[in-house]
């Protein structure tokens, strides 16, 4: 009980005692594309509860710096928005 | 053969035996032109985002299809001539999904007779 205790705290404190100007942090500062990966929802102009994450209020487009999709998961997007607009779903 | 998705809105004062005659209407289409019916859905009465035309309101209905180019033309070419129609809109898929249903049965034109 006592090792394991001890090592806990070490970890803990390691995190973030590098964090100075000369040494990268561990700590992951971006976000991954929500697209990829396992168990990613596949994209569909049917899927309007998805689609309607990645548009503004006034119903524009998201740009991907902010939603951090991939380039080529976001062509996808866009298409399937616009597909999902002419039929007057968003 | 290439796989279809093709999708159709209609006006809002449609009754049940015009809505059958007229999808049974573009399914013979479909046959004729060397095509083939996988599935249909009816989306039922949706509100639509924006009005198109003057209205506000529509009937969604979707067909999944198989079939060569000259299907989908056909198929457009009777549709620009209806009346009835607001819309319509055929993408092409590589596979067809024929589980997932994002609109479900619950406001389709017989439930609600019933």
């Amino acid at each position: 009980m006592k090792n394991r205790r001890k090592f806990n705290k070490k970890r803990q404190n390691s995190k973030y005692s590098k964090l100075n100007l000369f040494q990268r942090p561990d700590v992951k500062f971006f976000k991954p594309c929500p697209f990829s990966g396992k168990n990613a929802p596949v994209i569909n102009y049917k899927n309007i509860k998805l689609l309607k994450k990645y548009i503004s209020e006034s119903g524009k487009i998201l740009p991907s710096r902010i939603t951090s999709v991939s380039l080529k998961k976001q062509k996808e997007l866009s298409t399937s928005i616009k597909r999902a607009r002419l039929l007057a779903l968003l | 053969m290439n796989c279809y998705e093709h999708t159709f809105i209609t006006k809002q004062d449609l009754q049940l035996s015009q809505a059958k005659t007229l999808v049974n209407k573009y399914k013979d289409i479909i046959k004729k032109n060397s095509g083939k019916v996988i599935k249909t859905e009816e989306w039922g009465l949706r509100n639509l985002s924006h009005v198109i035309k003057n209205n506000k309101k529509g009937f969604y209905f979707h067909i999944k299809l198989e079939g060569v180019g000259k299907t989908v033309k056909e198929l457009e070419k009777a549709e620009n001539i209806d009346e009835v129609l607001i819309r319509y809109l055929t993408v092409r898929v590589k596979k067809h999904d024929l589980e997932e249903n994002f609109f479900g049965e619950k406001g389709s034109l017989e439930n609600k007779q019933k």
